[in-house]
C-alpha cells in the first residue's frame, strides 16, 4: 500500500514538473501573436519568386522582430489568380476589394496601380518608403515614377524589363543579308537608322525567300508590347499638362497603318490575334518567322529551357538577337517600354507597417536578383548590377542597353480599358474589317463612349 | 336523422376542407416551381433593372443613380446597330438551315429507314449535344485549325489537292458559329419531331400508300400538317434559347476576329466582364429581357400555342 502511495506520488510528481516545465518553455509561444498577411499573386510561370520572396521575406522579418522582442509573427497566406494576364488579374482584383475581400498585399502591373488608388482600395507609402531607406533607399529613382499617381508613391517597383523585336538571324541570312547587315541591325536601330517599314520589308524578304511563313509576330492578346508602335509614332496617351487620357487622330492612324501594310504585305499573319501564345512562341523559336514582338525575359522563361535557344552568350548572338522598336522614319527616335510590376498594400489592412516590412525584405538584394536572374528580368538596385549571378546573367545586362530610351505606360487609372481598344483595334486591322483610319475613328469613338475624360485631337 | 341544416353543414365542411386540400396541393405542386422562377428569374431581372439605373463599374461600387446607361444604348454606342444586325443573321440562320429544318430532314428520314439504323443516326446525332461544351468546342477547333494540322485541312488539300490552309476563323466566322451551334441544336428537333412522327397513326400512311401516294406526297400531306406544332415550339423555344446562349462562340472565336461573331448576348458580356461595365451591360441585358418576352409572345400569337396547349379533348364513342 504504502509502496503505491509513494509511487503515484512520484508519478504525480514528474507529470507536474514536466507540465510546469513544458508550460514554462511555451509561455513565450503562447504570447506570440500571428500577423496573417494575405498576398494576391497571379499565377505566372514567368515570375514564381514575386510571390515566393514575400513568403521568404517573412522569416526574415520574423527573426528581426525576435530581435526587437515584439510578439507579432508574420505569416503569409499566397492567394493566386488564375488570371491569363496582368489585365484580366487587376480587373478581378478591383471586384474582389470591391465586395470587401481583398488581400493585405497584391502584385500588380504598375499601369493599374492607379485605377486602384482612385477607388481607395491601395495604400500610401511615401511615409514609409522615407521611413525605411535601409529597404527602399537605393531602389532606381526612374522606377518609382511608375509607382506614382498624381498625388504620391502607392507601389514598390518589383522587376522592370525590356521589350524589343527579337529576330532569327539565320533566317534573314537565308534570305540574302549578309552577315554584317543582320549584326548591325540592332546598332542601326538604336541610332535611329533603321525604320519601322525596313522592318515589314526584311520580314517580306524573309517571307519570299525563306522556308519561314510569317516576318512579324506578335502577343494575341491585350497587353504592353504593341504599345512600342504606337509609341514609336507619337502616341504618348496622356497629356502631360493635364494628366488626362490624350488620343491623337493622325498618330494612331500612323501606328495602325505599319500594323495595316504589315497584313498587306502578308508580313503580319491575318490571324495573329486568334492564334495561342505558345503557338506564336513555337513559330518563331523554330525558325517559321522572322522577328517575334515581345520582352527579355522570354529567353529565361521559355527560349532556353523550352526551345533550347544556346545560353551561351555567343553562341546565341551568332544565330539570334534583338533590335529596339525602331524610328519610324530614318534618324528619328528609337523606342523601348519597360513594364514592371509592383508590390502593394490594401488601403484597409490592419498591419501596414509590418507589410511594409515584409515587402522591404522582399525588396532585398539577394532575393530580387533570384528573381532577375531565374526568369530574365531587370533588378531593381545598383547594388544587383554588381552580383556576381546577375552579372553573369548575360541577356540582362545586353537588355539593360536600352534602359536608355525606354518608356513606361502611362499611369493613368483608364489606360487598362484604352489599352482593350487599342488592341480591338489591331485586331480590326489584322482581320482586314477596318482600315488604319477607321481603327483610329475607332479607337477614338469607343475610348469617348465609355472612358471619361478624354481629349481627342 | 339529420337535417337540412346539418347536411348543408357537412357539406360546407366538405368544401372546406376541399379548399384546404387544394391550397396544400398548390403549395406542394406548383410552390417549387414559384419559388424558382421567382429567385431565377423575377429576381435576378429586378436587380438587372436596378443595376441599370447605376454607374457601377469595375471595383463594384455604386457612386449615384442615373440614367447614363440609357443614353448610351441609345445615342453613343456604335457598335449596337452592327451587333443586332449579327444576331438577327445568327438567329434566323441557325433556326432555318439547322433548328428547324435540319432536325425535321433528320426525324423524317431516321424514321422512314429501319428502326435500328434510324436509332444509330439518331444516337450519332445526339453527340454533340451530350458533349460538355468546352469539349465539343476543343474539337471545333482542331477541326478548323489555320494550319495544315487541322481536320478540314488535312482534308482539303491530301484529298482536293488545296495548295494553302484555309483559316475559316477568320475568312468565315459567321458560318462556323451557326453550323458549330446548329449541330447541336438539330438535335432536340430531331428528337421532338421524331416523336411527332410516331405519333401518327399508321393506317393514314397505309391508306394514302393504297390511294397512290408516292413518299413525298405522304411528307407532304400527312408528316409536315401533323407537325405543325412541334415546329412551332421548336421555333419559339430554339429563337428564345439561341438569343441568350453566347457559351459557343465565345469558345470558338471570342465574338472576333474583331466584332464579327459577336451577338447580342456575348456583346452584353463582353461589355459587363471584359471591360468592368456592369452597368452598361445591366442596360443592354434588360433590352434582351424584353426582346425574349417579346418574341415569346409573337411566337405564341402567331403560332397559335393556345391551342396548342388547351385540354385533348377526348373522343367518346
Amino acid at each position: 500500500m504504502i509502496h503505491w502511495k509513494i509511487g503515484t506520488a512520484a508519478l504525480l510528481s514528474a507529470a507536474l514538473a514536466a507540465g510546469s516545465a513544458a508550460f514554462l518553455a511555451a509561455t513565450p509561444l503562447l504570447a506570440q501573436e500571428a500577423v496573417k498577411l494575405e498576398l494576391w499573386s497571379r499565377q505566372d510561370p514567368s515570375g514564381p519568386l514575386r510571390s515566393g520572396n514575400v513568403v521568404k521575406a517573412a522569416e526574415r522579418l520574423n527573426k528581426e522582430l525576435e530581435a526587437e522582442g515584439s510578439p507579432k509573427r508574420v505569416e503569409v497566406a499566397v492567394r493566386e489568380s488564375p488570371a491569363k494576364g496582368f489585365d484580366d488579374d487587376a480587373l478581378q482584383l478591383l471586384k474582389v476589394f470591391g465586395i470587401g475581400e481583398g488581400p493585405d498585399i497584391f502584385i500588380a502591373a504598375h499601369e493599374w496601380i492607379c485605377a486602384f488608388q482612385e477607388d481607395g482600395f491601395v495604400l500610401k507609402l511615401d511615409d514609409y518608403i522615407a521611413k525605411y531607406p535601409q529597404h527602399f533607399g537605393t531602389i532606381f529613382p526612374s522606377l518609382w515614377s511608375s509607382a506614382k499617381c498624381p498625388d504620391g508613391t502607392y507601389a514598390i517597383p518589383q522587376d522592370a524589363e525590356a521589350r524589343m523585336f527579337f529576330y532569327n538571324k539565320k533566317l534573314l541570312r537565308e534570305a540574302g543579308y549578309d552577315a554584317a547587315f543582320v549584326d548591325a541591325m540592332p546598332e542601326r536601330a538604336l541610332s535611329g537608322d533603321l525604320t519601322m517599314d525596313e522592318v515589314l520589308e526584311i520580314a517580306k524578304q524573309v517571307v519570299d525567300k525563306t522556308k519561314a511563313q510569317y516576318g512579324v509576330l506578335h502577343r494575341p492578346n491585350k497587353g504592353p508590347d504593341y504599345i512600342m508602335v504606337f509609341n514609336a509614332y507619337g502616341n504618348d496617351f496622356v497629356d502631360p499638362a493635364t494628366g488626362k487620357l490624350l488620343l491623337e487622330r493622325d498618330k494612331l492612324a500612323a501606328a495602325f497603318g505599319w500594323f495595316e501594310r504589315g497584313v498587306k504585305e502578308k508580313v503580319i499573319p491575318a490571324n495573329n490575334t486568334a492564334m495561342e501564345f505558345d503557338a506564336l512562341r513555337k513559330e518563331f523559336y523554330t525558325g517559321n518567322a522572322a522577328f517575334w514582338m515581345y520582352g527579355i525575359w522570354d529567353l529565361g522563361s521559355v527560349a532556353f529551357p523550352t526551345y533550347g535557344l544556346p545560353q551561351d552568350e555567343k553562341a546565341f548572338f551568332a544565330d539570334w538577337g534583338w533590335i529596339t522598336g525602331p524610328a519610324p522614319q530614318k534618324g528619328g527616335a528609337p523606342v523601348s517600354l519597360t513594364h514592371p510590376i509592383v508590390y502593394a498594400i490594401a488601403a484597409d489592412t490592419k498591419e501596414p507597417e509590418l507589410a511594409v516590412r515584409l515587402l522591404g525584405h522582399a525588396s532585398a538584394v539577394d532575393l530580387n536578383t533570384d528573381h532577375a536572374v531565374t526568369t530574365t528580368h531587370l533588378g531593381i538596385k545598383p547594388e544587383q548590377l554588381e552580383e556576381p549571378r546577375y552579372a553573369k546573367a548575360w541577356p540582362l545586362a545586353r537588355a539593360t542597353e536600352l534602359l536608355k530610351i525606354t518608356k513606361f505606360l502611362p499611369n493613368n487609372s483608364q489606360f487598362g480599358e484604352l489599352n482593350g481598344i487599342i488592341f480591338a483595334g489591331i485586331q480590326g486591322i489584322e482581320s482586314g474589317r477596318l482600315s488604319a483610319e477607321q481603327a483610329a475613328d475607332f479607337v477614338i469613338e469607343e475610348a469617348s463612349a465609355t472612358l471619361e475624360d478624354v481629349t481627342v485631337k | 336523422m339529420t337535417t337540412i341544416t346539418d347536411e348543408l353543414a357537412i357539406e360546407r365542411r366538405g368544401r372546406a376542407g376541399s379548399v384546404a386540400r387544394r391550397r396544400t396541393n398548390f403549395v406542394i405542386f406548383l410552390g417549387p416551381a414559384i419559388v424558382l422562377t421567382v429567385l431565377f428569374f423575377v429576381v435576378p431581372v429586378i436587380i438587372d433593372i436596378a443595376v441599370s439605373f447605376t454607374d457601377l463599374s469595375r471595383s463594384l461600387r455604386i457612386s449615384e443613380f442615373t440614367t447614363e446607361q440609357y443614353e448610351k444604348v441609345f445615342r453613343t454606342d456604335r457598335r449596337l446597330s452592327q451587333v443586332i444586325g449579327l444576331t438577327f443573321i445568327y438567329v434566323f440562320g441557325t433556326l432555318a438551315i439547322f433548328n428547324v429544318t435540319f432536325g425535321l430532314i433528320l426525324a423524317i428520314t431516321t424514321t422512314a429507314i429501319r428502326n435500328v439504323s434510324g436509332s444509330f443516326f439518331r444516337g450519332v446525332w445526339l453527340l454533340p449535344r451530350m458533349s460538355p461544351s468546352v469539349l465539343y468546342i476543343l474539337l471545333w477547333l482542331w477541326a478548323v485549325s489555320p494550319t495544315e494540322a487541322g481536320l478540314v485541312n488535312q482534308v482539303l488539300m491530301q484529298a482536293f489537292g488545296l495548295d494553302a490552309p484555309l483559316d475559316l476563323l477568320t475568312s468565315a466566322p459567321i458560318a462556323l458559329i451557326i453550323i458549330s451551334n446548329g449541330f447541336i441544336g438539330a438535335s432536340m428537333g430531331m428528337i421532338i419531331f421524331t416523336a411527332a412522327i410516331r405519333g401518327i397513326p399508321e393506317h393514314l400512311f397505309h391508306a394514302a400508300a393504297v390511294d397512290g401516294a408516292g413518299t413525298l406526297a405522304k411528307v407532304r400531306f400527312i408528316t409536315l400538317p401533323a407537325l405543325r406544332w412541334p415546329i412551332s415550339f421548336v421555333t419559339i423555344y430554339q429563337t428564345l434559347s439561341l438569343l441568350v446562349s453566347f457559351e459557343y462562340i465565345l469558345l470558338l472565336t471570342k465574338g472576333g476576329p474583331f466584332y464579327d461573331t459577336t451577338v447580342y448576348a456575348l456583346y452584353v458580356y463582353r461589355r459587363a466582364f471584359e471591360s468592368g461595365q456592369y452597368g452598361y451591360g445591366a442596360a443592354l441585358a434588360l433590352f434582351l429581357i424584353v426582346i425574349g418576352v417579346v418574341v415569346a409572345l409573337i411566337g405564341w400569337r402567331f403560332f397559335d400555342m393556345e391551342r396548342l396547349l388547351q385540354r385533348p379533348r377526348i373522343e367518346v364513342h
